[in-house]
Order: C-alpha cells, then sequence, then structure tokens
C-alpha cells in the first residue's frame, strides 16, 4: 500500500478514472437526460478518450497525467461542464507538477483549490445541483484526513465516500445552474452527473494506492 | 426541404475559414490548430482587442478582424463557445506586452471559456479583461441570480470603437470602461419571420405559422419568449423600438447610433425598408440618428428576421466611431 502518489499511481488514478467513466456512460448519460440536456456521459467519454492518448508515456512528476487530463479538456471542450472538468483538473496537476510524489495533504490541498476554482468560474455553491456538492464534502474530509495523520489509502477511501455521499444527496436538490436549471422539478430523484463523475474520481483514486503500481502498468 | 452548399456537415466551419482567409490575404490569417483568425499584419504596439464565438454569425467575428477593429477572432463550431485553449492561443498570438482585452457576448459558455483563458493568460503572465456584452433586451429579467441580457448586434459597436482606441493607444483598463460604457448605453430587439437550419439540416429549428413572428429572438435558433401577430412592417418596427427608447430612457435631444441588422435571409432592401422606419420613429420622438449601420452582421445561419440595436451616442463615441476601419466586414 503506497504512502504517496507517485507518477505511476497518478496515471493509474487517471486511467482508472477514464475506464470507471466510460462503464458508466449509459448511465450518466441518462442520469443528465433527467437533468440537463444528455450529452454529459458522451463528452466526458470523449474528452477522456482523447486524453488517454495525451498521457505521456512515463510521467515525471504525479502533476504530468493530470495535465494531459486538463489541456485536453480545455482544448476541446467548449461548453460548460467540460473546460470545468478541466479546471478542476489543473489544480491536481499543479499540486502535483516538479514534485516526485504527492502526500495525503499534497491530494488535499489540490481538492480545495480545485473546489475554491469552479466555485469561482462556475458561480455554483454547496447545494446548487452540481459537481461542487461532490467536491465540498471530498475536499473537507481530505483536510481533516490529512491533519488527523490517516494514511493515503484511509484519507482516499473515505473522500471517495463522502463525494458518493454529496452526489447521491443531490438527487433531492433542485438545480440552480447550468441547463438543469431550465427543467425544474423534473430532476428530482436523480443525482447530478458531474457529482456522479466527482464520485468516480475520487473512488479511482483510492483504488490506485491499494494497488501495486508497477503491476498495473 | 431546404437545400445547402454543404459537402460533410462536420466540415462546414473549418472550411468556411479557409475560404474565408484565402478570400482575404492582405487582412487575414487563419491559424488551423488551435482555430484562430488574426490579422495578416499584426499590430506592432497596442492592446489586442479580440472576440470570439459560435461560428454560424457570420461575419461576426471573423470579418472584423482587421486595422481599427480586431487583432483576432476565435471561431467555435457552430453555435457553440470557443475553448479556452484556442482563446489562450489566440490572445498569445494577438499580444504584443500590452494586454488583451477581450470582447464576449453574454452567453453561459462564452463567459466560462474566456474567464478560464483569462486564468491560463494570467498564470503566463499575460494581462487580459473581458468587455461583456449584454444588449438584448428580450432577455431582461429580475433574477439577480440568473444569466442576465444575452449580447448581440451591440458587439459590433464595441469592437468598433474599441478597436478605434486601441489604435490610438488606449490601455486595456480604460477599453474595458470605454466598452462597459457602450454596452450600458446599448439594447437590442429582434424578429424572426422564420428560422435558420444548421448545416446539413434540411428543416429549421423550429417553425412558425405565417401569420406570427418570432418576437425578442435570440442568434441560436431558440425560440423567444413571445410570439406575436405578423403585420405591416411599420407595425412590427414600432413594436421593436417603442421598448428599446424606453429601456435606454432617451430623451429628446440626445443621439444614437443605429443598427438594423440582418439575421441572415433577410434582403437589404427590407433592412433598408426597416432602418427608414427606425429613422423616422426616432425623429419622432426628438432624438437624433447620428449614426448608421444597415447589413448583415451578426446572422443566425439563415434566420429570416432582423434585430434593431440602439446606442446612445456621445462625441467621444462618434469620433471613435468614424475613425478609419479595414476589416473584410466593415470598411471606412
Amino acid at each position: 500500500m503506497a504512502d504517496q502518489i507517485s507518477p505511476a499511481h497518478a496515471d493509474l488514478w487517471v486511467r482508472g478514472f477514464a475506464a470507471a467513466i466510460t462503464d458508466a456512460d449509459d448511465h450518466l448519460t441518462d442520469l443528465d437526460r433527467r437533468s440537463g440536456d444528455g450529452d454529459f456521459g458522451t463528452n466526458m467519454v470523449t474528452g477522456l478518450r482523447r486524453s488517454l492518448t495525451a498521457l505521456p508515456e512515463r510521467p515525471d512528476s504525479p502533476g504530468a497525467p493530470f495535465q494531459a487530463l486538463s489541456d485536453t479538456f480545455l482544448s476541446h471542450s467548449g461548453g460548460t461542464s467540460g473546460p470545468l472538468f478541466g479546471m478542476w483538473f489543473r489544480d491536481f496537476a499543479k499540486a502535483g507538477n516538479g514534485t516526485p510524489a504527492m502526500t495525503l495533504a499534497g491530494v488535499a490541498e489540490a481538492a480545495e483549490r480545485g473546489w475554491a476554482t469552479v466555485t469561482r468560474l462556475g458561480a455554483a455553491k454547496v447545494g446548487d445541483r452540481t459537481m461542487v456538492d461532490a467536491i465540498a464534502p471530498a475536499a473537507e474530509s481530505l483536510k481533516r484526513s490529512a491533519a488527523e495523520g490517516r494514511s493515503l489509502a484511509e484519507g482516499l477511501r473515505e473522500a471517495a465516500e463522502a463525494a458518493e455521499a454529496g452526489a447521491e444527496g443531490t438527487s433531492e436538490l433542485l438545480g440552480r445552474k447550468g441547463r438543469t436549471s431550465y427543467v425544474g422539478d423534473a430532476a428530482l430523484g436523480a443525482p447530478d452527473p458531474g457529482a456522479v463523475a466527482i464520485g468516480l474520481f475520487f473512488r479511482a483514486a483510492h483504488a490506485s494506492v491499494t494497488q501495486e503500481a508497477d503491476e498495473a502498468r | 426541404m431546404r437545400r445547402q452548399f454543404v459537402n460533410d456537415p462536420g466540415d462546414v466551419v473549418p472550411e468556411a475559414l479557409e475560404g474565408f482567409a484565402a478570400a482575404w490575404p492582405r487582412h487575414v490569417r487563419w491559424n488551423r490548430e488551435p482555430s484562430y483568425v488574426v490579422r495578416a499584419e499584426p499590430a506592432p504596439d497596442k492592446v489586442a482587442v479580440l472576440s470570439g464565438g459560435g461560428s454560424g454569425h457570420e461575419p461576426l467575428h471573423v470579418g472584423f478582424v482587421g486595422r481599427g477593429m480586431l487583432d483576432a477572432a476565435v471561431p467555435g463550431a457552430v453555435f457553440a463557445s470557443p475553448t479556452a485553449m484556442q482563446i489562450r492561443a489566440a490572445s498569445l498570438a494577438a499580444d504584443t506586452g500590452r494586454g488583451v482585452l477581450h470582447v464576449v457576448k453574454n452567453y453561459t459558455g462564452d463567459v466560462l471559456n474566456f474567464r478560464i483563458a483569462g486564468e491560463l493568460l494570467a498564470d503566463e503572465g499575460v494581462h487580459s479583461d473581458i468587455a461583456l456584452v449584454d444588449d438584448d433586451l428580450a432577455t431582461e429579467t429580475d433574477d439577480a441570480d440568473g444569466p442576465g441580457r444575452r449580447g448581440t448586434a451591440a458587439v459590433v459597436a464595441v469592437e468598433k470603437v474599441c478597436g478605434a482606441a486601441a489604435e490610438r493607444g488606449a490601455d486595456l483598463s480604460e477599453l474595458v470602461k470605454l466598452g462597459r460604457r457602450v454596452v450600458a448605453g446599448s439594447r437590442t430587439l429582434s424578429v424572426a419571420l422564420a428560422a435558420g437550419a444548421h448545416p446539413g439540416q434540411s428543416r429549421p429549428s423550429f417553425d412558425l405559422p405565417e401569420d406570427q413572428v418570432e418576437f425578442g429572438v435570440g442568434i441560436h435558433g431558440e425560440r423567444a419568449r413571445e410570439r406575436r401577430a405578423f403585420g405591416p412592417r411599420r407595425e412590427l418596427v414600432a413594436d421593436m423600438a417603442a421598448p428599446l427608447l424606453r429601456d435606454l430612457d432617451l430623451g429628446r435631444g440626445e443621439r444614437v447610433a443605429v443598427i438594423v441588422n440582418g439575421l441572415g435571409a433577410t434582403h437589404d432592401l427590407e433592412l433598408y425598408g426597416v432602418f427608414g422606419e427606425v429613422k423616422a420613429l426616432l425623429e419622432g420622438a426628438g432624438i437624433e440618428v447620428a449614426r448608421s449601420l444597415v447589413g448583415s452582421y451578426v446572422t443566425s445561419l439563415d434566420m429570416a428576421g432582423c434585430s434593431v440595436t440602439l446606442v446612445r451616442a456621445d462625441d467621444e463615441f462618434l469620433d471613435l466611431w468614424d475613425a478609419p476601419v479595414s476589416t473584410p466586414a466593415l470598411t471606412w
């Protein structure tokens, strides 16, 4: 079990996230049909597929895979959720660039910065039925775990659980931002697909550090 | 069934840009990947003025790249915002070290991607700021949390006067202030007689009964909030002009610039008729039409219809409006 995120772990994290989103494509698309315009799953899958081809063969820092992810999303997504994910990944790139490995505190800082970035740019707060509803509890959980000196795997597992619970909670929320604000209570009962994707992001983080980084390569 | 000159609908935008650049080699150069248009001869030392948005509104914005107006334009896919990386690349290409003004029409995707581009540029030490254009009176609401008024044809006035001021050496903060002042004094209303069709599609984006018009229509093929009875031009134009006068609170003796803009498939014969009607109405209200622009500048594919924009005009505005401009779509 790794206690830091190496470049190889970051690579596994990003690839695991891409695989999870691809597996969940139909589900995410269905969720988005209920709350937006139904293109969320497809756009994420397309963005991630492009990103995979841009991933560095041998990342020199844990920031490098996130940088490739961010650059690809910001280069090819002209809508709103794609660019916001691009900026979310970018804060993980910034935290991991130029360092040999990321600690739990580093991940916590990236999540907190990403939370601020997405809030600033998307003008969405907790309770608006967006990805922020999964980001906020995950970032808070990471900060707490880092302060309490939890292990990397434990901290990431709890962050994933917090994000998933936050995403599930959006089922009860009325959308106030983006396309979901146009559909009113038609979206009630289904979680926001962006928030669900954040849950998958942290679940992939946890999975990446619980397997031996070398054996999956 | 509507027929179009199209090969593969997916290639319409890059093929048009390739043709556009080939047709105006002394004015512009097109960078294919990432896609943006810059002046053929970059200006050496001035704040760069850049705009962008979805395609399908031609000649906006690429047609306004040239001396006296834009330094660069960033086209997205049809009715879709350009990406942040496109905007970043175009800004870096146009920047001379004095910063970049982004003229942005108020749509969620455009605003987000320009703001992201601004943050990417800041990380590289390039200063940029946004002049937000939100002139569409039809989308006025009381909801402070909502997206606000859309940006439409007033963007041409903002690009013209900010472009002229930049050419004269104005700095970035002055240009932002100027742009915001022009926008604050601008309102537009648009009426559609028939919707446009996306490239490769034979059906328009909405159907309109022959006895109705879409009143307060946007430029992205979406329906308006309101349908009204079709009628003679003088009635339609009076319905468009009166709310603009009211909202801008224009009083006797004030001056305006008038933009009568075709939405894509409306002939100049009709547009000049509309302009004559607007001018008579304004003069009847004691308002001087100091400048005018009539033609198809901000289109919505092949939508039939027009927009009327009033821009409050002071001496500074008129001086900048009259400054020389040499672009594919606007020259004087």
